[in-house]
């Protein structure tokens, strides 16, 4: 039966070709707005949990006093952790990506500062804002940053490229279903005497569809394929430039979308395709 | 000739004619001793004031070499289809091997039809394979290994004249060739009736006689032939037995063109 299916697709190759070239198209951008969601994704995850709050020192607090405020927020219910991070320390880490002026610049442009990890329990809004508030009083801090409004917008930016993700899905999805189904239709025209000798000679409906479902599943499949090949080099050569600002700008670097959503493209463009083939030829084996 | 299934001994089993029927049906164990086919009171309308068969009633041997001719439109054709279920009885029933093929399940349909071999006048061959993928499709359907399949094969095409010419394309064949190879397939799973429409018609006189002798041949080694003609040349070369079919309805010979009486000089015209 895969024979016949490899057969078929052997006979009809350039509308075959043509074919697999559009379901590629339309699952690239579903798969690249997938990756761009990936990304989005592990970026709210980077700063959105667990919630960090950074108390930035004003200028000429001692290291005693430092340490003793570290230890004073440490005491906090609403604190898990609350590490020191000197000026030399911060620019130490800004400059991590390999950015050179960063590395250069005086120590005084960074300010030291001291990073708060709150206690998962203590994630809400109300009291991270009340955290920032009781500290916020502390003569020796000149300010604090909370980060909130940041991964709210983030998420709500998140929230809104799914919503759009999912419509894209769905055009793609009956986007595919429709390009599959329509070449199965053309390949049962042209070879309609061929069905209508395996007819004649005795073969069962299920001899008679297999091919057409094989190579529905194909063209979805091998389309699919082709989709997260293409986005693979985009993502390595859009990775390649941008991976340092990238790295610098967001703390984190992109990443691929992973091996099962990957496997669930493909095995869902197969899936898709013969779907779609199934729909032509209950239309066109009935007619 | 035996129908599938009916013989014991035979080691083929995915060919078998072992039909589901309906819930009102019956395996019949005594259809190995019924004629291959009867008809019925068949009746079969595709205009309510004009039905191409009138309750036809025919009872065909085994091993039976049988002409079917009448005018153009007098449903020669559709006859043979009611066999092959290409088309429903409306009224009346056929029975093949004893068994009512109207009660036949979709799901039988193939298998009946592995039973009977069918040879048209426009070949119905497909263009694009060799000769010998359009005689093997007949082997394949039923699920026979490549190796079996190839000896049968090239057996079939040695019994119709083409030996050799298994890898050719079918379009680059003449007309003669072409229906050869329509023969190759109907007859190569052995079935136990061979029925042939018209299958001269496309061909020149000397060609026409050629397939007619073909047809013989497979006659002589027990398979039923029903072969429906216009040609009236093959009905005098061959004296044997004749059903009539005009205005929906049949008159038989036993012998040929003699045995009629003269009912097609005076009563039907035949080109």
């Amino acid at each position: 039966m895969f024979e016949r299916a490899l057969k078929g697709l052997r006979q009809q190759l350039g509308t075959q070709m043509m074919s697999v070239a559009t379901v590629a198209l339309a699952l690239f951008c579903m798969a690249a707005a997938l990756l761009v969601l990936e990304n989005a994704g592990a970026m709210v995850r980077r700063w959105g949990a667990p919630v960090k709050v950074t108390v930035f020192l004003a200028e000429g607090a001692s290291l005693e006093q430092v340490d003793s405020l570290r230890r004073a927020l440490a005491g906090l219910p609403e604190v898990e952790e609350a590490r020191y991070v000197s000026a030399a320390e911060a620019r130490l880490s800004l400059s991590a990506g390999g950015d050179q002026a960063v590395a250069n610049a005086p120590v005084e442009l960074f300010p030291a500062t001291i990073e708060l990890r709150l206690v998962p329990s203590a994630v809400s809004a109300a009291r991270v804002a009340s955290v920032a508030l009781r500290v916020r009083r502390i003569p020796m801090v000149s300010e604090v940053e909370t980060y909130r409004g940041f991964t709210e917008r983030l998420r709500s930016l998140l929230a809104g490229g799914r919503a759009a993700a999912g419509v894209i899905a769905l055009g793609v999805l009956l986007c595919v279903f429709a390009v599959v189904s329509n070449t199965v239709r053309m390949s049962l025209a042209a070879r309609l005497r061929e069905i209508e000798v395996l007819r004649l000679v005795g073969a069962t409906r299920s001899y008679i569809r297999g091919p057409f479902l094989i190579e529905g599943a194909m063209l979805g499949g091998v389309g699919a394929l082709v989709a997260v090949l293409l986005l693979g080099v985009v993502y390595l050569t859009v990775r390649g430039q941008f991976e340092v600002s990238l790295g610098t700008l967001l703390g984190l670097h992109p990443v691929f979308l992973p091996w099962s959503v990957v496997a669930s493209l493909v095995m869902g463009g197969c899936i898709l395709g013969a779907l779609g083939s199934a729909a032509a030829l209950r239309r066109g084996l009935h007619s | 000739m035996r129908c599938r299934g009916e013989s014991m001994g035979r080691s083929r089993v995915s060919n078998t004619f072992r039909p589901h029927f309906r819930p009102e049906g019956h395996f019949d164990r005594t259809a190995a001793h019924k004629p291959i086919l009867v008809l019925e009171k068949v009746m079969k309308v595709f205009r309510a004031d004009a039905p191409v068969l009138r309750g036809v009633d025919l009872t065909i041997e085994r091993g039976e070499f049988v002409f079917v001719t009448g005018p153009s439109g007098a449903g020669k054709s559709t006859l043979l289809k009611l066999i092959y279920k290409a088309e429903t009885v409306d009224e009346g029933r056929i029975l093949f091997c004893g068994r009512d093929i109207a009660r036949l399940t979709e799901d039988s349909i193939p298998h009946l039809r592995r039973n009977i071999g069918v040879v048209f006048q426009d070949f119905r061959l497909v263009p694009y394979w060799t000769v010998f993928e359009n005689v093997a499709v007949a082997l394949q359907v039923m699920g026979l290994s490549p190796r079996v399949i190839r000896s049968r094969v090239a057996l079939a095409l040695e019994r119709v004249g083409l030996d050799g010419r298994g890898e050719e394309k079918v379009a680059v064949l003449s007309g003669g060739e072409q229906q050869r190879v329509t023969i190759a397939r109907a007859i190569v799973p052995e079935p136990a009736v061979v029925l042939a429409d018209e299958p001269t018609g496309n061909l020149d006189p000397v060609l026409a006689l050629d397939i007619l002798g073909l047809f013989e041949e497979i006659n002589e080694g027990g398979t039923t032939v029903l072969f429906a003609t216009h040609d009236r040349t093959l009905l005098e070369v061959s004296p044997r037995r004749l059903v009539v079919i005009d205005d929906g309805r049949c008159i038989e010979a036993r012998a040929g063109l003699v045995g009629l009486g003269g009912v097609l000089d005076h009563g039907i015209s035949i080109n």
